[in-house]
């Protein structure tokens, strides 16, 4: 080895790398503007992928895992909704494994179900506070496992029996803690036990009881949080089940739910058994999938600028072949070819992401505007940016090592 | 001449297999992908009725709250009626055809003992529903029109319900039983399934279309569930179902056939006047807001597209630029390595036209290869987006000959864009200079 | 016949300006063989290649054939070259995937021949230079010396009335060089006109006629010289 002046590190050699790049503008661009573009799109999707987990992650207030619901529908003329769906709660109430079973006018994650205003005021001329409606018993908390934080559940004597067409409500309810935030802002969920809400305008109601939380039947409603539980039966041809199993259960229990109900009426059709699971999984099912396409998106793409660098630096390699040899003919250690082509590769990929970021930002901007997805969070480009920094030096690398294994004997060769 | 670049084109192919088999990849994933979301978005947004689509129009009044529009960011009026209404309007037969229509279900009980009942989707509707639509008829034909004023309990059912209760035989003139009721099948129809769903797509705007069809007046005479989405800015007043029905709550669609712009703005007329003499009777509280607007119209104001489908389409555009990036990087380095072909050729007396012809045959060649490779790529993808999406996109993802057309159209173009700068350089390229040996 | 008068050269970079050729004249006639020679950097490339039409030139007139070639486009130059001038290069430069009958094809495609007559024409040219029982094999599967009989076929096979040689010989052995000069001694004496730039002073005195270009220019020169040089370049 030669003896190098002790004041001279290892020349990196950028500028006849940046001054060889010039030469070659077109394709240095391409691979530049390849790598931002693929970087605006792989940092919005990973966004838009983490946002909708978030979503999906959300608790439903429920016991998901250990819920079913179903429907009943009479049909014959003699058929008394009252009766049934006594006869029915008590049947599904005294099955083994059955934590607790109610009715109900919707489900929460199902995708249908009432939506009424609550107002602090009475009066048309005052704006509502949009709720999901649950029409429950007094076993509806424990059915539901919603835990109370304040004021007392709904007793039997409460509970009314509303009728088809039916336009008077109960007068006491059951909201979420969300829903009391919303209703009084200034003072707090706490504050809203025993206070008097009104439904249709004028129609007075009191608050009961408040619970932690329970979301309303559909998922992409702005206040899924909003709930308001109402002490009612119905007395409706067509009606809803919720069961909540010991854990383990529900299974089993769907099979022997569904044949029992069947049996025990046949005035009446059992259908739309399902679980929660289900029902979540059907609600969720476009983010579910929106996130394994993007995710597939992200790899393919990665694959193909890594690849397409692959292409462009082996070919770089094979025209530049001698004089890779003469450079080694003139003293060019193997190490200093690889980092010749990993460094050229490293300002290239440094243009395409500094490119990227600004690429990032506008398309974000623009999927905020038109599809009024949030904004994104700053620490997304940095790590964006280093991510592609890494696939364009891994790209290379083969390339370069072959580069490498060229011979210096090359240079005295003619082609 | 052109066979003979085929030929070149081939050679110099197999010659980069590796590089042109990246080409095609890029190209094929890019196209694939496009149009996997393309086809999708063209399904969303296709014209269901495309022979009428502008004779058929959907009527919106504004019935609404005074305190509140329906819409808060546009000030469209709801985009449903009253009961109350689409009766009124329906019965005043002032376009050249009208139906009021809604949704509901009963439960078929199959005459044999074995059988199960089911339930069943109903479209409520006016006997013009049918003519209106075009609705093809497999057996008999739409109820008469004395159904529409006094409710007769007739029925014309689907292909699919005719074949699960009559086995599907004609059945015109037998005896079903709806919830315990009977009912007399006047017609059945054929296949029939627009999509979207465009005369109800408040209730599933890509479902198909009802199990049985009946009188409209059926829904008051039988007192029928309303199936679909109900909207209220004021209680009824009183109680039960009939309270319901003339409540201000909206829950019916109309729609009406206008042959003619002179129909379209006579039905225009009769509308404000229909609204204003409801506004001497107290009802109508907002300002005058009337639309009629035709299919394509109602399903753009509807947002029936999702809003997914439209991103992953551009996303998906932004991949294909990516891939046409990434071919023509590729297709550069190819071109720079034919230097020394390209300038002997130019020496034996090829034009830089000919070079130019050569490399473009190329180019399209390895364009169509990724444009083929890319309907293959679609039909995946397509299958794949069925599978994560399930039922409700099973009609929204079949490829069909004018998007087979266009993946190659499109596939060819870019490519040849993609193409275009490579092969100008490649004919630009000095030929004295490449003959020297190296 | 080809006559130059004062055709001027020049290569322009950034910073410095080259006088390839300047005040370059040269008339060819008929049926002749001239040998170019010259040192490194003379300008006999250059000169070559604008006579080949292979590149333009600033000053002068250049007439092939009795016309003036310094306005035409790229259409025309390309089918002047096509049909009257065939080339021969010290690399060969055989399209490496195509096989011997294809490159051969090569400039007959551009001519517009149709697949009859391009068999017949491949065909004859190939059983000139001994190689018609090969025309599947590809350049790779051949030596040099024939794979530069092969690109004499294929100049020949437009049959052109001028064949310009770059060091036709330059990449071949002594024995396969003479024959490829006994070869295109013969293609001179059927009476195609040959310009072949060389390096060797051998090479150029089997040539009819002798021309040297120094800086640009022509310098004919006399027996003496031309020994002299020859004795030069040799040694």
């Amino acid at each position: 080895m030669s003896n190098k002046p002790a004041s001279t590190s290892t020349n990196w050699e950028i500028g006849p790398i940046f001054r060889a790049m010039l030469l070659n503008k077109v394709g240095a661009i391409l691979i530049a503007l390849q790598i931002a573009v693929t970087m605006s799109i792989i940092v919005n999707s990973v966004y838009i992928i983490v946002e909708r987990s978030k979503e999906m992650q959300r608790e439903s207030g429920v016991d998901t895992a250990n819920s079913f619901y179903l429907s009943s529908l009479g049909f014959t003329p003699d058929y008394n909704a009252i009766i049934t769906v006594e006869e029915d709660l008590k049947l599904l109430r005294s099955l083994p494994g059955v934590v607790d079973a109610i009715q109900m006018n919707a489900v929460p994650m199902s995708g249908s179900g009432w939506s009424m205003g609550l107002q602090t005021q009475a009066g048309a001329e005052f704006d509502g506070v949009g709720t999901a409606v649950y029409m429950v018993d007094e076993h509806g908390l424990n059915a539901l496992d919603v835990a109370l934080i304040a004021g007392e559940n709904f007793s039997a004597t409460d509970i009314g029996v509303r009728t088809t067409g039916q336009v008077e409500w109960p007068n006491k309810t059951i909201i979420t803690q969300a829903m009391a935030d919303k209703l009084f802002p200034d003072d707090g969920w706490q504050s809203a036990v025993g206070k008097t809400v009104y439904i249709n305008d004028l129609e007075p109601l009191v608050i009961v009881g408040i619970i932690d939380q329970l979301q309303a039947p559909w998922v992409g409603w702005d206040n899924v949080e909003n709930v308001m539980l109402s002490p009612e039966r119905m007395d409706f041809k067509g009606t809803r089940y919720f069961i909540r199993t010991e854990a383990g259960a529900r299974d089993d229990l769907m099979k022997q739910v569904e044949e029992l109900l069947a049996q025990s009426n046949d005035g009446r059709l059992i259908r739309g058994m399902r679980s929660l699971q289900e029902a979540q999984e059907r609600s969720y099912r476009s983010h579910a999938a929106m996130i394994k396409i993007l995710s597939t998106v992200m790899v393919i793409l990665i694959i193909v600028t890594g690849l397409g660098i692959v292409g462009l630096a082996s070919f770089s390699v094979n025209q530049r072949k001698k004089q890779i040899g003469t450079r080694r003919a003139l003293g060019a250690t193997q190490l200093a070819i690889v980092r010749y082509f990993m460094l050229e590769n490293f300002l290239i990929s440094t243009v395409g992401v500094v490119l990227g970021a600004i690429l990032t930002i506008g398309l974000n901007i623009l999927l905020v505007n038109v599809f009024s997805l949030a904004r994104i969070e700053w620490f997304y480009i940095p790590i964006g940016m280093l991510v592609l920094w890494i696939v364009g030096q891994v790209a290379v690398l083969g390339p370069a090592k072959k580069a490498a294994n060229i011979p210096p004997a090359l240079a005295t060769r003619t082609v | 001449m052109f066979n003979y670049y085929l030929k070149l084109a081939f050679k110099s192919i197999k010659r980069n297999l590796i590089l042109s088999l990246l080409m095609v990849t890029a190209i094929a994933l890019g196209i694939g992908a496009s149009m996997t979301t393309i086809t999708v978005n063209y399904l969303m947004s296709a014209d269901p009725i495309p022979h009428k689509s502008d004779q058929l129009f959907y009527v919106q009044i504004d019935s609404w709250d005074p305190n509140s529009p329906f819409n808060d960011d546009n000030d469209l009026p709801p985009n449903q009626l009253t009961w109350t209404d689409a009766t009124n309007l329906t019965h005043a037969k002032q376009a050249f055809r009208q139906s009021a229509m809604s949704r509901t279900g009963m439960v078929i009980e199959p005459a044999g003992d074995d059988a199960k009942p089911f339930e069943a989707s109903i479209r409520l509707a006016y006997t013009d529903f049918f003519a209106m639509f075009d609705v093809p008829f497999l057996y008999g034909s739409p109820w008469d029109a004395k159904a529409d004023q006094d409710p007769q309990q007739v029925v014309v059912l689907s292909k699919a319900t005719n074949e699960s209760v009559f086995g599907g035989e004609n059945s015109v003139g037998k005896n079903i039983i709806l919830s315990g009721k009977h009912f007399q099948v006047v017609g059945v129809i054929d296949d029939w399934k627009p999509m979207p769903k465009f005369y109800d797509v408040n209730n599933g705007a890509f479902d198909g279309s009802e199990q049985m069809f009946m009188p409209f007046s059926l829904r008051q005479a039988l007192q029928l569930p309303n199936w679909g989405n109900n909207n209220c800015w004021k209680t009824p007043e009183g109680e039960g179902f009939e309270a319901f029905l003339k409540s201000e709550c909206i829950n019916t669609q109309m729609w009406v056939e206008l042959p003619n712009v002179e129909a379209q703005q006579a039905y225009m007329n009769f509308l404000n006047n229909y609204v204003m003499d409801q506004k001497d009777l107290g009802r109508f509280p907002r300002p005058l807001n009337n639309r009629l607007p035709d299919v394509m119209q109602w399903l753009a104001d509807e947002e029936v597209v999702e809003e997914d489908a439209k991103m992953m389409m551009w996303l998906s555009f932004m991949f294909l630029l990516v891939c046409l990036l990434n071919t023509i990087g590729l297709l550069l380095a190819k071109f720079t390595g034919k230097s020394a072909e390209i300038g002997l050729r130019l020496a034996l007396g090829a034009s830089k036209a000919d070079i130019f012809r050569q490399h473009l045959v190329e180019t399209a060649c390895i364009g169509l290869l990724g444009g083929v490779a890319g309907l293959g790529m679609a039909m995946l993808g397509l299958q794949g987006i069925k599978s994560l999406y399930g039922d409700f996109i099973e009609d929204l993802s079949a490829l069909d000959i004018n998007m087979v057309l266009v993946a190659l159209v499109i596939a060819l173009l870019s490519s040849i864009a993609a193409g275009l700068y490579p092969t100008w350089r490649a004919c630009n390229i000095s030929p004295a200079s490449q003959l020297k040996s190296q | 016949m080809l006559k130059m008068t004062d055709v001027k050269k020049v290569f322009r970079t950034d910073l410095i300006e080259t006088h390839a050729l300047r005040d370059f004249n040269l008339q060819v006639g008929e049926g002749d063989f001239v040998a170019v020679t010259g040192p490194s950097g003379s300008g006999k490339t250059t000169f070559l290649n604008i006579a080949g039409l292979l590149e333009t030139f600033e000053g002068g007139v250049y007439e092939l054939d009795g016309e003036n070639v310094s306005h035409l486009n790229d259409k025309a130059r390309s089918q002047l070259r096509n049909e009257k001038i065939g080339f021969i290069f010290q690399s060969f430069n055989l399209i490496p995937d195509l096989n011997l009958f294809d490159n051969v094809d090569v400039p007959l495609r551009y001519r517009g021949f149709n697949s009859a007559e391009r068999k017949k024409r491949i065909e004859n040219t190939l059983e000139m230079v001994g190689l018609a029982q090969r025309m599947k094999h590809l350049p790779s599967q051949l030596s040099g010396g024939q794979q530069q009989r092969v690109a004499i076929a294929r100049a020949l096979a437009g049959e052109p009335r001028f064949l310009l040689a770059d060091e036709p010989t330059g990449n071949l052995d002594t024995q396969m060089a003479s024959s490829v000069m006994d070869l295109l001694k013969t293609i001179n004496d059927a009476g195609t006109t040959i310009i072949m730039v060389t390096h060797d002073g051998h090479l150029a005195q089997q040539a009819r006629r002798n021309i040297y270009v120094r800086d640009g220019k022509v310098s004919e020169l006399n027996e003496v010289e031309e020994l002299a040089i020859s004795q030069v370049a040799v040694g």
